[in-house]
């Protein structure tokens, strides 16, 4: 009788456990995840959108604007985030974009129009980013010279995935010699283990590799990833440390400082972190960095972009890469702007 | 805006379990208004600007439907007449959003919501269900959430006796959140990482790939579009068994068919079934001779091809689709064709590729460019085949994984173990590393790519 109860129970408790055991292994799983996740706050994110969002729409109902959702909502003013590696690529866009529009683009675009026409006639000797206006001294105009591929058999190019697709795409892959990764920013451009070596299983860094090989000329585009985070301003310091970091690791080369490549109009206003104004403000600041005796500058934007003064749509899919059909633009301006 | 698709942290996190306390702590008979609630605030969500135009369909509607029941021929010329002029606004009203009205985006699953009212009319109309008197029941088959913004289409047939009745247990939560998890998985793990390498394509240029990379990318759009809309229907199966609503089934491993006629009764099978239903079957079906069945097979054809969008090579998709049917007919008449074993599949897995890329491809010069490179008719920038072989290297693990997935093997494991623990702790892991996922690239992962 006991037993039988006994086996009852332990039948019960068991049809029980089988009853709420998914549910239990879900919420463990659950708990699990949150406790070693890096951040769990950012799920609570779409808690704070939803309230900025309900207190716009309410704001915009009491002024009678019925049912017509607030255009500001990609400001991203909601998110009370502190600017750092865990945002959304969506918040972190809106601070840097918002940091260069103010006063950068007023500058930047007769800045960089004359760097791009004249070939960077920047001042000579202080390679500053807050240097003094460049016109105070005598520009001189830097001759350059039409090569063919053989010239890029001692150079490196190093770069973001605009630089990969000239490696694929350029015909350059078995004679020149590429350090680039998708996703390179000036910021970890030295410590990116991307460098395969004959040989060898593990990838070596960029400094590394530098350091072992010499280089007679060094192609350099980098910068578009950089824009979701910090401003021009930090984005210079950054470049112009790595340009001399560049000069010291590889004194007999040429540097070549090449325009960050501008996108479609299209894309720059889609209004995340990616616009022209922003990559304009960039490029007028690396131009600036050319002394024109090691460091050049060279701007590949007039030859691929249109009147609207971006990239031009046929020439890409996603409005940021090149197609491979049209690298060779990109190839034949390199080789008609070198300087020996 | 917070757009809330069933693969979001947002809807994940937090839209889900909070509807399922509110839905769970309503009292049994006001069950439907919070899961009418629910879903407008789901609507609302994605689309608030049209979710009024949505409300207005229902309501109106709804007394179109309470005025069509047939009762004696001499009423019978106004049903029809009633009818007709529904079917004609329901029609008018997307045909204008999809065509005329120049607008970018569609409001939110007027395709999907408005082909399952036109059947709720025009079965009510044939008898096939009595017309539904309270509104909130005729608003909530209309909008409820689980199948609102891209199907399956449900005839409401299928769900009237759940809509009056039916049970919120623990077991069906259990089933319903197994079947959305592995909905989930195939969306985020398959769909969004195999999709990367036709992006990589298009971003590449379709004039500089070689034929081999032309063939992967289409198979593994192919496998993303597949596990996408599969896993799409899978979740919103498992949401309505949740909630106690059983939805139909909308896929039926589609690329184990031997002929494309075989393929289209396995691949969104609620639309099929509407067309066949409400168009192929009353224009005659295949009863009045081969002229005139391949006649409603194009009219059928072309009208899916409309339905995707007013473009033109969605009428090249279907177009191609058509031809190959009508073929398939005649050749089905050959006896030794029956027999062939291994012929069809290989059949079936060139023609569908190509005919996705005519899916894909909206522009119809670079379509044309896509199939002078499947058909090797061009070759690659490089002349080389390095690309196949890198993107092989990337993604084949990948495209062999999925292609395992498109076989009944998972499907039949799945049922074999689905109650025993290892498979919930397998289950329960793998919803947490979708939303680990999720978070980390974002609903879209090429939105968030580095450059």
């Amino acid at each position: 009788m006991n037993q039988a109860e006994n086996k009852n129970i332990w039948s019960k408790m068991k049809e029980k456990l089988h009853k709420y055991s998914f549910w239990g292994c879900f919420l463990l799983a659950g708990i699990v995840f949150f406790t070693w996740t890096d951040n769990w706050q950012m799920y609570t994110e779409p808690l704070q959108e939803a309230y900025t969002e309900g207190v716009q729409l309410a704001d915009s109902l009491t002024e009678g604007k019925w049912l017509q959702l607030p255009e500001g909502q990609s400001d991203g003013t909601g998110s009370g985030y502190a600017p750092g590696e865990m945002m959304t690529a969506e918040d972190t866009g809106i601070s840097g974009m918002t940091q260069t529009s103010s006063e950068d683009t007023v500058q930047s675009s007769a800045a960089g129009e004359e760097a791009g026409m004249s070939g960077a006639a920047a001042d000579a000797q202080t390679p500053d980013p807050a240097a003094p206006d460049a016109s105070e001294e005598t520009p001189q105009e830097v001759v350059y010279h039409t090569v063919d591929d053989s010239y890029f058999d001692d150079a490196v190019f190093i770069g973001d995935s605009r630089t990969v697709g000239m490696y694929e795409y350029g015909g350059l892959e078995e004679t020149s010699t590429f350090y680039a990764s998708t996703g390179l920013t000036i910021y970890k451009m030295f410590d990116s283990a991307i460098v395969s070596v004959p040989g060898q299983k593990k990838k070596i860094t960029v400094e590394e590799a530098l350091s072992e090989k010499q280089f007679a000329r060094i192609y350099l585009m980098i910068g578009i990833n950089e824009m979701g985070t910090g401003t021009v301003e930090s984005f210079m310091k950054a470049y112009s440390e790595a340009v001399q970091h560049l000069r010291e690791l590889q004194p007999d080369a040429v540097i070549y400082l090449q325009a960050i490549m501008k996108v479609t109009t299209e894309r720059s206003e889609q209004g995340d972190y990616i616009n022209n104004e922003g990559i304009e403000a960039r490029n007028a600041e690396i131009a600036k960095l050319a002394d024109d005796q090691k460091i050049f500058f060279l701007d590949v934007n007039p030859e691929i972009c249109d009147e609207t003064g971006g990239m031009v749509a046929s020439y890409t899919y996603d409005g940021v890469h090149l197609k491979a059909q049209y690298i060779p633009i990109w190839l034949d301006y390199l080789k008609a702007h070198a300087v020996e | 805006m917070i757009s809330l698709i069933f693969s979001s942290i947002e809807f994940l996190l937090w839209f889900l379990p909070v509807f399922l306390i509110a839905y769970g702590i309503t009292p049994c008979k006001y069950r439907n208004l919070t899961l009418l609630a629910g879903s407008m605030i789901f609507y609302a969500m994605g689309d608030a600007g049209n979710l009024p135009l949505l409300m207005l369909s229902i309501l109106c509607n709804y007394f179109v439907g309470i005025h069509l029941t047939k009762r004696s021929p001499k009423t019978l010329w106004r049903k029809r007449l009633l009818l007709l002029l529904a079917l004609g606004i329901n029609l008018g009203v997307l045909l204008w959003f999809k065509d005329w009205s120049g607008a970018e985006v569609l409001p939110l699953g007027i395709s999907f919501y408005t082909f399952q009212i036109l059947s709720y009319l025009i079965d009510v109309y044939r008898g096939e269900v009595s017309r539904e008197y309270s509104f909130p029941k005729f608003a909530t088959y209309v909008i409820m959430f689980p199948k609102l913004i891209s199907g399956p289409i449900t005839r409401y047939g299928e769900v009237a006796d759940s809509l009056t009745d039916r049970s919120f247990t623990v077991q069906g939560l259990e089933d319903g959140m197994k079947l959305f998890i592995l909905g989930l998985a195939a969306k985020v793990l398959l769909a969004d990482r195999v999709g990367i390498l036709w992006h990589e394509v298009q971003v590449t240029g379709f004039e500089s790939i070689s034929t081999p990379l032309a063939w992967l990318a289409a198979i593994a759009y192919s496998m993303k579009i597949y596990f996408d809309f599969w896993g799409y229907s899978l979740m919103a199966m498992g949401l309505g068994r949740m909630l106690g609503i059983e939805l139909p089934a909308n896929f039926r491993r589609p690329y184990m068919a031997r002929s494309v006629r075989d393929f289209y009764r396995r691949w969104h099978m609620t639309l099929g079934q509407w067309f066949c239903r409400y168009v192929y079957i009353p224009l005659g079906g295949s009863r009045c001779g081969e002229f005139r069945t391949i006649f409603n097979l194009l009219v059928v054809w072309m009208l899916t091809a409309f339905w995707h969008g007013a473009s033109w090579n969605f009428f090249c998709w279907g177009g191609l689709l058509w031809i190959c049917i009508v073929l398939e007919r005649q050749l089905g008449r050959l006896k030794f064709v029956h027999k062939m074993k291994v012929l069809p599949h290989i059949y079936l897995w060139l023609i569908i590729p190509m005919s996705w890329m005519c899916f894909a491809i909206t522009d119809l010069t670079q379509l044309q460019v896509y199939l002078d490179k499947m058909l090797w008719l061009v070759p690659g920038i490089s002349g080389g085949y390095e690309d196949a072989g890198k993107a092989l290297g990337t993604y084949g693990g990948l495209l062999i994984v999925s292609g395992l997935a498109c076989t009944p093997a998972i499907e039949k494991l799945y049922h074999k173990w689905q109650d025993k623990l290892p498979v919930k702790v397998l289950l329960a892991v793998l919803f947490w590393y979708c939303v680990w996922k999720l978070q980390l690239e974002g609903n879209n992962p090429f939105m968030y790519f580095s450059f």
